[in-house]
Order: C-alpha cells, then sequence, then structure tokens
C-alpha cells in the first residue's frame, strides 16, 4: 500500500484500497456524527510491504546529515531518554494530579481548569521533576544534531546545490517576504534560530538541522521519510474519497517537505506546491525532493498572504502549521486558503486534538508546551473552534469535518505508542486530529 | 587579514526566555548537566560496544570501522533495552513515587511513628 522503495513521481505507489470509500456528503454526516476521541478507530490495513521496510531508521537520502559513531549515539541517547521520559516518568504525574491536585482544587471549589491545575502542579516536586527533564531533552535534542551539521555545513550547501542540478520541481525565493514577528521572538520548539535565520549564503543548516530533529523528536513513530502526519491526512482523503480527483494540491508550511512528499505518494502525477518562510529550510526541502525523485514547486511564501489566484487548487492542506500562527493570524490562512481552493475542493489542517475533546488532566499535560517548549500560540489554536473557524473563513458549515486520521504508519512500530496526546511525546496518539471542510 | 574561512557557528540558545521549574533555578541547571553526563556516557558505551562487536567480527581494529559501523535492528533493540535499564537506574530516585504513599517527600511524622512504635512496643 505504500511507497516502500526509493520515491518517484512515476512509481504509482500509492494503491490505496477504496472499499470503505463513501459518498462525500454522507461520509461527512457521518464523521460530524461520530466524532469523539474514543469513538473513531477505523481499521488501519497495513500491508505486508510495510513489513519488509527499514521502520527502525530514517531514511538516507543524499541530504541527510551524516553521522560519525559518537553523534549517532548522542541523537539515538536522545530519542531514548524521550520515550523514557513519555513512557515511564510522565505517568507519574496523573498519579500526583489524582492524589494530591484534584483532591485539594475540590476541597478549594476550584474548576479542573488548565490555569488551576497549573496552579497547584507546578508546585508539586515530582512534575517540576518531570518538566526539567523535558525541557532538557529538548535542548539536548537540538544539540545533537547540531554538532554534525555545523560539522558538515559546507559539504550540506554543496550536496544541496548538486540536488537541485537539473531539477524536476522548481524553488522560489522571495528575500522581501517579511518574517513573522512571533517566528523572530521566540525560536519555535526552541530550536535556536528557528525556521528562517540566515547564517550564510545557501545556508541549509535549518533544514539539515530540522529534517533529523523530527525524526528524534517523533521517536521514528512519523516513519523513516517523517511523513506520517501528510500521509494520514492524505491516506484518509483517498480512501474515504476514493473519486476526489485533485489536480493540484498546496501544503502549507511545509518546511522541508515532510508532508508534502507524502501528497505526492498518495496522488502520482499531480501538480504539488510547497509553501513557507523560511529560506534556509525551503533550500533544503526542494533538494532533499530532488534527491528523492519527487516533482515539487515550492516557494517562499506566507500562508496569511497567498500568491496565488482564486480557485488555483483542489487541496490546501496543511501539517501542524496552525499552532505556529497567531490569533489574528490564523483566520487570514483559513480564509486565504477558502480563496485559493476551487469549487469541490478540500482544505486540510492536521494538528493535535483540541483541548476540548481532551479530559481536563489530558488538557494540561498537552498544554505544557505553551510556556515550556516555545510554542506561544500552542494554547490558542486548541481552542480554535473548527466550525466556526471554517466558516468565518467562508466555508459553508454543511461541510466542515472533524476527522482523527489513523496513523498511515502505526505497524509494528506499535509497541513504541502510547495511545495518549501527551507533552513531548509527539505522535504518540497513533492518530492525527485533521480538520476542514470542502467548498 | 586572514582567508582562512571561520566556521559557521549555530545558534546555540533558543530566542524565548527559558523556564525553570524548580524554585532555586540552580537545581534546574544541574540536573541539566547530570543529563548531558549521563547522555555522554551513553555515548561512550555505545562506542565500546562498537568496539566489541568489531573486534569480535574482524580479530583487528580500523578508525574507519568504528566510523562507519551501523547497528541492525536487533543491535538497536539492545542498545534501547540498555539504555532504558541506565535511565531506570539513574532517575530512581523519582520513578520509585509509584510505590510511594508519600509520593517522594519527607514525612518525619510518619517514620518517627513508627520509631515510637517500636520503642513503646
Amino acid at each position: 500500500m505504500r511507497c516502500v522503495g526509493r520515491r518517484g513521481d512515476s512509481d504509482g505507489a500509492a494503491n490505496l484500497s477504496s472499499d470503505r470509500g463513501s459518498e462525500f456528503g454522507q461520509a461527512i454526516a457521518a464523521q460530524l456524527g461520530a466524532f469523539g476521541l474514543d469513538r473513531i478507530k477505523w481499521e488501519c490495513e497495513m500491508t505486508t510491504a510495510v513489513d519488509t521496510m527499514d521502520t527502525t531508521s530514517q531514511y538516507r537520502h543524499d541530504l541527510l546529515v551524516e553521522m560519525n559513531d559518537d553523534e549517532q549515539s548522542r541523537q539515538e541517547f536522545v530519542r531514548s531518554l524521550k520515550l523514557f521520559l513519555a513512557h515511564k516518568v510522565s505517568l507519574g504525574n496523573k498519579k500526583v494530579y489524582e492524589e494530591r491536585v484534584r483532591p485539594q482544587l475540590q476541597k478549594q471549589g476550584r474548576s479542573e481548569s488548565i490555569p488551576e491545575i497549573n496552579r497547584l502542579m507546578k508546585k508539586q516536586e515530582y512534575y517540576q521533576f518531570w518538566s526539567s527533564l523535558q525541557r532538557c531533552s529538548q535542548e539536548m535534542m537540538w544539540n545533537s544534531i547540531q554538532i554534525p551539521v555545523e560539522r558538515q555545513l559546507d559539504q550540506l550547501i554543496g550536496k544541496a546545490k548538486k540536488a537541485a542540478e537539473n531539477p524536476r520541481g522548481s524553488l522560489a525565493l522571495d528575500p522581501d517576504l517579511a518574517i513573522p514577528k512571533w517566528q523572530t521572538r521566540v525560536d519555535i520548539h526552541c530550536m535556536p534560530g528557528g525556521y528562517h535565520t540566515e547564517l550564510c549564503e545557501d545556508d541549509v543548516a535549518a533544514g539539515a538541522v530540522y529534517d533529523r530533529a523530527v525524526y528524534i523528536y517523533a521517536m521514528g513513530r512519523m516513519g523513516p521519510y517523517n511523513d506520517d502526519i501528510g500521509a494520514s491526512a492524505a491516506k484518509w482523503l483517498k480512501e474515504r474519497f476514493p473519486d476526489f480527483k485533485p489536480k493540484r494540491i498546496l501544503d502549507e508550511g511545509c518546511t522541508v517537505g515532510h508532508s508534502t512528499l507524502a501528497w505526492a505518494e498518495y496522488y502520482p502525477g499531480v501538480e504539488i506546491h510547497a509553501i513557507d518562510v523560511g529560506a534556509p529550510v525551503l533550500r533544503y526541502a526542494h533538494a532533499r525532493a530532488e534527491a528523492l525523485g519527487v516533482k515539487v514547486h515550492f516557494h517562499q511564501m506566507n500562508a496569511a498572504e497567498l500568491k496565488f489566484a482564486d480557485g488555483y487548487f483542489d487541496v490546501v492542506s496543511g501539517s501542524i502549521l496552525m499552532h505556529e500562527t497567531g490569533t489574528k493570524v490564523a483566520p487570514l490562512v483559513l480564509s486565504e486558503a477558502h480563496r485559493v481552493l476551487a469549487s469541490g475542493g478540500v482544505m486540510l489542517q492536521a494538528e493535535t486534538p483540541p483541548y476540548k475533546d481532551l479530559k481536563p488532566y489530558d488538557a494540561f499535560m498537552l498544554d505544557w508546551d505553551t510556556r515550556n517548549n516555545n510554542e506561544p500560540f500552542w494554547h490558542a489554536s486548541h481552542d480554535i473552534d473548527a466550525v466556526k473557524a471554517c466558516v468565518k473563513a467562508g466555508f459553508s458549515e454543511k461541510k466542515v469535518f472533524e476527522v482523527l486520521a489513523p496513523s498511515a504508519f502505526e505497524s509494528k512500530m506499535s509497541q513504541r505508542y502510547t495511545h495518549v496526546f501527551q507533552s513531548g511525546d509527539f505522535g504518540g496518539g497513533g492518530q492525527w486530529y485533521v480538520y476542514g471542510a470542502w467548498k | 587579514m586572514s582567508d582562512v574561512k571561520q566556521p559557521i557557528k549555530l545558534p546555540k540558545k533558543a530566542r524565548g526566555s527559558r523556564p525553570y521549574f524548580f524554585d532555586d533555578p540552580a537545581i534546574d541547571k544541574v540536573l541539566a548537566m547530570l543529563m548531558g553526563l549521563i547522555g555522554e556516557v551513553s555515548v561512550m558505551a555505545d562506542r565500546v560496544d562498537t568496539l566489541e562487536r568489531l573486534l569480535a567480527e574482524k580479530g583487528t581494529l580500523k578508525l574507519a570501522q568504528i566510523e562507519g559501523y551501523r547497528p541492525n535492528s536487533a543491535v538497536s533493540d539492545a542498545r534501547d533495552s540498555r539504555r532504558d535499564m541506565m535511565l531506570a537506574n539513574v532517575m530512581r530516585i523519582i520513578l520509585q513515587n509509584e510505590e510511594d504513599p508519600d509520593n517522594g517527600e519527607p514525612n518525619d511524622p510518619e517514620y518517627m511513628s513508627v520509631v515510637k512504635e517500636a520503642e513503646q512496643t
């Protein structure tokens, strides 16, 4: 079912079964009616093909930074540490909450809201230890990947240039594009320098760091291509709507194109465009796509101010984009998506689940990233009402959907999943929350 | 003027004020150093593992062989398990909260009540 060998835009590997597809109107109604985190569990058909691929390491394409033995081990340690914190340490917070914090809240007549839980939890020593270790693991992760990238930056720039010779796709940078201020004041998820900082001419450092970091951060659970978010959304769309045949797809906030390439895989032959605000990640994304033999047109562009004509796309997709925007910008991203969609097209935004669908403690734990992992819009973005936001952007209420798309990559890796949406356990849920709307 | 090209340095500190979790930030910092130390010990342990495996396989040793060594799935699994045990050993003090009715916090009156009981019975 999934492409397992080297990718190519002509390999036609996305050969999904469509037996569970249905009329889209009925399916939307079914989705809306069935939405609920505990209830939606679609069977994931994993094939023997997945069993034959190496699921335990990142796919080594030409651009991926080289690690010597120590560098490899240092990163593996961070992966083990993160997994350990998620599986063995984080769960102890729940005991603290249930035995100490919740009774106090009840005694004080306080609500089980995120601020109230935080007020008492942050005084608990166990939670202080977990938090301190969690933040530390994030900083260690970036450091462990910067070491080989810094060592090889010249070679990586050379490799990126070489990979982009005689390209199938294209790269259009816009040096005049203003980097949004929420990206320049805080380095999102503690990645030093963020997506946009240019360290030298033709810099690709941010892309090289990010590509490897996502693999370590998700503990390998997004697959050898780090593409599970886009793959899960694309797989869901293709299986549920087998008769939907897009001609052009836009992937927003693409960074190094992890999810972008999944769209190209599930919809072979479709014209794929991808945008981001950061030049170093786009240079890397272009070179990586070329190295993997996938045709994508990359543009340096802000999702809130698209330069594309009205009705140009059949699919507009974002993979964990919305939470890196802001209260004023998020509605613009959605209305711009509506504008550039053709009639009959669809927008999909994949995120972690909104707080309204989580129990108070789980929402509190997921919210940790807002203050502690440099994710300033994380909290507010998890309070976005998908239906209201899409309607405000111009979509019809009847055509808005919220679904949990099962992970396209949960196979023999299942022992690595915690099946919880919690901080520091990215990808551990085994499913992705996707909202969007048909135009 | 030197024509030796200075290597590019990546920024090490993420912009944005860093959160500290303990009342005394020094505890966060010492903990970060401890984790850094565990990480480096883990790196060394992996390197020893690489050396041992290569020595066993070849009977001779060349540096390029170490740098080029990539563990297969079985070796990766074995290393994962060892790291897991190592982490459990280091974090023993907080992991044992699971069994501790005092959740790792001091409870002298409880203990002294046992002393008293021992003394009086």
